[in-house]
């Protein structure tokens, strides 16, 4: 499976949500990570053929999705951010019904059903309506739904937003295990899921992918450095003010920091291991915010 | 997949509340369409419903056959020797009751003829009191006359042109006299409250089928939907043929039911009699017997029905607002009804699609459309064009709502 994205497009009136966006992907988990609005969804629906983009094409296996259309649904399968569903069918009928609008015959979505309902941890479930379900119970019923046909390619909105930490643990390794033989690509803002599970991470900011690669080649790609420093309170503060602080602890009178930033930022920093999270706010923090490193 | 369409339907409150609805409409048209025949007995007491309804029909059929100068003619006496009798004279009301009793069998003849007697717009209760039985003669006469007159009256002398008034004449001739009497009330009534049942079974399916196509947007269940498979096809499809099944089967069952209560209950004498001899279709220009009457009114309100819900399904997935959709019957139906007073507008108005839902009172209307030199009456024209709009809509919707993009 390979999927081609070239000088991808979608411009909302004079809003540039995806900007030229040129990637290529194979079997493996992708991992999507940008802040807020940074077009994450926008791109998953063009992939989805949700949205038509308003520029540039997307080939899946040399060919446009756009032509092959109801082929290229058929590999699809799709955890949407929102996901919404049909109150009052209950978790059963809700997955025999995508079934069938996925084209599989009866018999077989019978079986397939079942299979997932045990495999998601819905069987308690399986007759309840789906407004009754939790939070969490939802979101299992819709990674079922978008596994039903088996897909080639998988893409996953979001799909640990919202859920406690036992069940994003759970859902990472069914990811984990779904990854098999097929393109996952998967969003997210929580920086420990695309650590775990992906395989590539794809930094995207403005509509662009600022970034792409392994964990290690992301992290070595860092334009910035870490440091580690002890300081006062009052000279840690002043720092805040014109550095990136991925961390802050107080320690008696003085504050340990973490900083991201090209040169040293004082005295006494020393250098540090990267993580994944000091790249995410090398490329999209900002600098002096009150929202990083502060409580 | 129809069946889950249906079942995404039928499981959200608002239908199961429309459907009961839709009982309790079925049930109180019924009972009122029953209600409505009156009989008063030879004590001059009124009784009303089905003992109403087989008592009049007993007093009626003595009257039954062929509407000749004499069976005219008899009327015309047996008339005037009651009005002549002391329960007539009398000052007590319940005297005149008891003599309005006996002209109860031939009241339906009694109207026919003050409407042949009077002015074509005009009618007068008592006209049969002054006419004669040798005036009879004239009766089938008075019926063309009456409308060539009007034809050329300053009234209607620009409303139609020559060919539509030669049209309308011709017409009238060709309706076969003299016409054959025999109790119809059974289908007078179930007749008279059809467009009202048409109606309400239209406004209630409405709140049906109108989520069909924007609950995927409103549940903002469209994002899997429409990333299936056969979500912009046969997805697409299932979910108009599930439209289609439940008007279909809403509307038949209604109507059904309805006939087969009324008709029961009042009666399915008088089938093949004309609808001229119904009081309000003796001016009627079309030639059809009460059955065919009926069956057009269940058939009409069936295609107006379809093409206003399909219309509200288009606009159901062309908008993605679920409220809009629900108010086009309503628009449908109402507006109309305010510019019915403007008498320039009443050829538009003969060609809305409401006048499907109440054909039963369009073929009593002087509605005649002209192309080159050929005329024909309303009823065909919006039979015809309704039937082909209605099969353009559904290739629209489906073009329409698969195209849908999720934003
Ligand atoms: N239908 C639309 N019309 C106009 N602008 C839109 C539309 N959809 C998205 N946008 C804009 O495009 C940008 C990208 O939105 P998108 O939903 O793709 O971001 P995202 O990365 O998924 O964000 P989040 O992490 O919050 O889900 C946003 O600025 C958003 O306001
Ligand atoms: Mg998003």
């Amino acid at each position: 499976m390979n999927l081609v994205l070239d000088n991808l497009t979608k411009e909302f009136g004079n809003f540039t949500a995806v900007d030229h966006l040129n990637l290529s992907m194979t079997n493996g988990v992708y991992g999507l990570l940008g802040v807020n609005g940074a077009g994450k969804t926008t791109l998953m629906r063009m992939l989805c053929t949700l949205l038509k983009p308003t520029g540039g094409k997307i080939y899946c296996d040399g060919r446009d999705i756009r032509e092959i259309d109801q082929t290229y649904r058929g590999l699809l399968g799709y955890l949407p951010q929102d996901f919404g569903f049909y109150p009052e069918f209950t978790v059963r009928d809700y997955l025999l019904y995508i079934s069938a609008i996925k084209g599989i015959r009866p018999a077989v979505a019978q079986k397939r059903t079942g299979e997932l309902i045990e495999r998601v941890g819905l069987a308690k479930a399986a007759d309840k309506k789906m407004k009754k379900l939790s939070g969490g119970m939802k979101r299992r019923a819709g990674i079922a739904q978008a596994i039903l046909n088996n897909p080639k390619i998988l893409i996953l909105d979001e799909p640990t937003a919202g859920l406690d930490p036992n069940e994003r643990i759970r859902f990472r390794n069914l990811i984990s295990e779904l990854s098999e033989k097929r393109l996952v690509l998967l969003s997210t803002h929580i920086v420990p899921d695309v650590e775990y599970i992906a395989n590539q991470i794809l930094l995207m900011k403005d509509g662009a992918i600022v970034s792409q690669g392994t964990l290690s080649e992301i992290l070595r790609s860092m334009p910035e450095k870490v440091w580690n420093c002890v300081v006062p309170q009052e000279a840690a503060h002043k720092l805040a003010q014109s550095c990136k602080v991925s961390n802050r602890k107080l320690i008696g009178r003085d504050a340990e920091l973490r900083i991201i930033s090209a040169e040293k930022p004082c005295e006494t920093a020393v250098c540090a291991e990267p993580a994944l999270e000091d790249v995410f706010l090398s490329y999209f923090g900002e600098r002096g915010g009150s929202e990083h490193g502060e409580i | 997949m129809v069946r889950f369409e249906l079942k995404k339907i039928i499981s959200k409150p608002v239908s199961r509340i429309a459907l009961l609805v839709q009982a309790a409409v079925l049930c109180i048209v019924c009972s009122i369409a029953i209600g409505n025949v009156r009989y008063v007995d030879e004590n001059g007491d009124t009784i009303r419903g089905i003992a109403a309804a087989r008592a009049l029909r007993e007093a009626k059929m003595q009257w039954s056959g062929y509407m000749t100068e004499e069976l005219l003619a008899g009327v015309v006496e047996e008339n005037a020797r009651i009005s002549r009798s002391d329960e007539y004279l009398s000052k007590d009301a319940r005297e005149n009751e008891k003599a309005y009793s006996k002209k109860q069998g031939f009241s339906d003849i009694r109207d026919l003829i003050n409407r042949a007697f009077c002015g074509f717009r005009e009618y007068d209760y008592y006209r049969i009191d002054s006419l004669t039985a040798a005036e009879m003669g004239s009766f089938y006469e008075r019926r063309i006359d009456g409308l060539t007159e009007w034809l050329y009256s300053d009234e209607a002398v620009h409303h139609f042109s020559e060919a539509e008034k030669r049209y309308l004449i011709g017409r009238y001739q060709k309706l076969e006299t003299p016409l054959y009497y025999e109790y119809f009330g059974g289908w007078e009534a179930a007749l008279q409250d059809a467009p009202m049942i048409i109606m309400l079974t239209l406004l209630i399916a409405g709140f049906l089928v109108y989520g069909i196509f924007s609950d995927e947007m409103q549940l903002k269940a469209d994002s899997v939907f429409f990333s299936a498979k056969l979500g912009r096809s046969k997805a697409v499809a299932a979910k108009i043929r599930a439209g289609f099944w439940l008007i279909t089967a809403v509307y038949w069952i209604t109507l059904l039911c309805y006939s087969a209560v009324v008709l029961t209950a009042l009666g399915f004498e008088g089938a093949g009699c004309a609808i001229q001899l119904g009081s309000s279709n003796w001016k009627s220009f079309y030639s059809l017997s009460y059955l065919q009457d009926y069956l057009l009114t269940v058939l009409g309100g069936y295609l107006g029905s379809l093409f206003i819900l399909t219309l509200s399904m288009l606009v159901s997935a062309g908008t993605h607002s679920g409220i809009l959709a629900v108010t086009v019957p309503f628009i449908l139906l109402f507006i109309p009804e305010f510019l019915r007073g403007i008498s320039a507008l009443s050829g538009i108005l003969g060609l809305l699609p409401d006048q499907l839902l109440q054909m039963c009172t369009a073929v009593q209307l002087f509605n005649t459309y002209q192309l080159g030199s050929w005329v024909v009456g309303a009823a065909p024209v919006i039979l015809a064009a309704y039937f082909l709009l209605t099969g353009m809509l559904f290739p629209a919707l489906y073009r329409i709502y698969r195209k849908t993009e999720v934003k």
